[in-house]
């Protein structure tokens, strides 16, 4: 269509652009200025060059945030994803009244992170928590432990809670999937003698390889995102057990006041999350084909 | 093809044939009541956790000490009230509405309109700025909070609602845009064509043509904009130290360390926070699962 005068297409897109311009996009760009700078926020810049990288590239409590968010990332993919698609699978299996449970355990996807987490506080807290009350009621009691507080413990029960939110999500991404895959297909396979597992094996599953490519590009460069549980239920503790990325960077940025080393640590974490997200946008475009031959 | 049949398969075999289709009826009820009671278990363990807070908020501390599975021995509201009003529960939601609300109009208004600038027209600098738009889907947070926060303490805007509503609405946009340019692209040129010919200008093309149009993919859109700003944590925890402006996530985490030991408070200001999401979830349940998945898989 024609616009009646030139500048009109520019007059819908300016409002959109300005506020994307001005709280994103400029502020990208300031972010990776500051990380050539040593700045507390408020006094003297001072331009450092890559000094910052190279303390990045040899700060242990950096590698270890890494570290961390890689097992946590892993242990999410088996929780999350993995679970999702187990769940998706079963309830395909019979669509019929499955509502109920799709409810069920899809509800704490819609709760904020915060509630979910001061909630599983008190699941694992050792004086009253579920957890060790049902250890307790089961003769368990050699389990029990400070959940939050042991070292050896506390990645773990972070990495569970975003499983208890984030299963449901991942059903709900595969089960509509599932719904996808023709039932001639299906039927087909049936008529040969296939049981329910070695359809979801041979069948389902692979048929449904691009929405779990998706899911786990959204697992893993969310898993890099993380914040909000790791900050309420144990703020990198104990001992920097939980430190990932973000809470890492956030300490340094906003409680000691190092803008230009926090910024430098946000690039390297954004390099990693828009690389990831490349390479897997790339990975998809592809898929299509392979599946056809 | 029965249901009872795939139950069966499910459960055991791997090797059934088309034979054994003859004459299962009896030992496949008992497979279908298992099927069912798996499918309970595991929505009990999930939904667990939720029941315990409802029930523990009508607890003393002393009730949850001693007896953490127990039903509580009776329903009595009055905590939920008192979190509500004194913990500024109230206030919370309030300003979460606000700020969600203001978002979501802008998301849908400016979104629409640079959607509508994207799909209709070919000027220059367009595929600039559809690749600006495009990097927002991929960028995370952490790219930007860290200059955005000196930013806006510069211009002062934090502690207002403008410094949630100003990035939310940013963030969303991105998005936004990116879905309702689809919506539009399926729409055949000869409509605006038509309505071009009788006179309409650029603005009343897009106000009653295109908007009406798009009504179903605004809607996604507002779900999971509205869903992505309630929730949102952390530039919340860093703009808003007020706690008159505070949202429910930050709101609550407040709450949480000044009630710290009171758990029959924490517990029904858990469940106040809760109990409406979890309905207006059951309601919009459709709309809520389509709008999530489109929202995520950008």
């Amino acid at each position: 269509m024609k616009p009646n005068r030139t500048v009109t297409p520019y007059l819908f897109l300016v409002p959109a652009m300005a506020v994307f311009g001005f709280a994103v996009l400029f502020p990208v760009i300031m972010t990776f200025a500051y990380s050539f700078t040593e700045w507390n926020g408020y006094g003297a810049m001072v331009f450092v060059g890559i000094d910052n990288y190279v303390k990045a590239a040899q700060d242990v409590l950096f590698r270890d945030s890494f570290v961390h968010v890689l097992i946590y990332i892993a242990i999410t993919i088996v929780l999350e994803v993995v679970v999702g698609l187990v769940l998706a699978g079963l309830v395909s299996v019979r669509r019929r009244g499955s509502l109920w449970f799709r409810v069920a355990i899809f509800t704490p996807v819609m709760l904020p992170m915060v509630v979910v987490a001061v909630l599983w506080a008190f699941v694992y807290n050792n004086d009253f928590g579920l957890l060790n009350a049902a250890l307790q009621t089961l003769g368990l009691e050699d389990l029990q432990r400070v959940w939050l507080g042991d070292t050896s413990t506390a990645l773990i029960a972070v990495s569970v809670v975003s499983g208890w939110v984030y299963a449901g999500f991942y059903m709900t991404i595969f089960y509509a999937a599932f719904n996808q895959v023709p039932t001639e297909v299906i039927e087909a396979a049936r008529l040969d003698g296939a049981g329910e597992w070695q359809l979801f094996r041979r069948i389902k599953v692979p048929m449904i390889r691009n929405a779990i490519t998706v899911a786990l590009l959204l697992c893993i460069t969310g898993g890099f995102q993380g914040f909000d549980l790791f900050y309420v239920m144990t703020n990198g503790g104990p001992y920097g057990a939980t430190e990932i990325p973000t809470t890492y960077l956030v300490k340094s940025v906003f409680t000691f006041q190092n803008v230009g080393y926090g910024s430098a640590m946000a690039v390297v974490l954004t390099v990693v999350v828009v690389g990831l997200g490349l390479i897997f946008t790339r990975v998809n475009r592809e898929k299509p084909e392979e599946v056809r031959s | 093809m029965s249901i009872d049949a795939s139950n069966k398969q499910f459960d055991s075999a791997r090797t059934h044939t088309a034979k054994h289709h003859a004459g299962r009826r009896t030992p496949l009820r008992i497979a279908d009541v298992l099927f069912t009671a798996a499918l309970i278990v595991i929505a009990v363990v999930f939904f667990f956790p939720m029941l315990w807070m409802v029930f523990s908020s009508f607890k003393t501390n002393s009730a949850i000490f001693a007896t953490p599975f127990a039903l509580p021995t009776e329903i009595d509201f009055g905590r939920w009230v008192e979190a509500f009003e004194v913990g500024h529960i109230g206030q919370y939601a309030l300003n979460s509405v606000i700020v969600t609300g203001a978002s979501v109009l802008a998301i849908l208004l400016l979104g629409a309109a640079a959607a509508f600038s994207f799909s209709r027209y070919r000027f220059r600098g367009r595929n600039l700025f559809m690749g600006l738009l495009a990097l927002g889907l991929l960028l995370p947070l952490q790219s930007y909070f860290i200059a955005q926060s000196t930013m806006f303490t510069q211009l002062a805007i934090t502690d207002t609602r403008w410094a949630l509503i100003i990035p939310y609405t940013a963030m969303g946009l991105p998005l936004a845009v990116y879905l309702l340019k689809v919506y539009l692209d399926a729409v055949p040129d000869e409509l605006f064509e038509a309505a071009r010919i009788d006179g309409a200008s650029d603005l009343r093309i897009f106000g009653s043509i295109a908007l009406p149009l798009l009504r179903p993919g605004l809607a996604t859109v507002a779900i999971f904009s509205a869903l992505s700003s309630w929730n949102e944590f952390l530039l919340a925890l860093l703009y808003i130290q007020d706690d008159a402006l505070k949202t429910i996530p930050t709101g609550l985490l407040a709450f949480s360390s000044r009630y710290v030991t009171d758990y029959g408070l924490l517990f029904s200001a858990l469940s106040i926070v809760t109990l409406p999401m979890i309905v207006i979830y059951i309601v919009f349940n459709k709309q809520i699962v389509e709008g999530i998945t489109a929202g995520s898989v950008k």
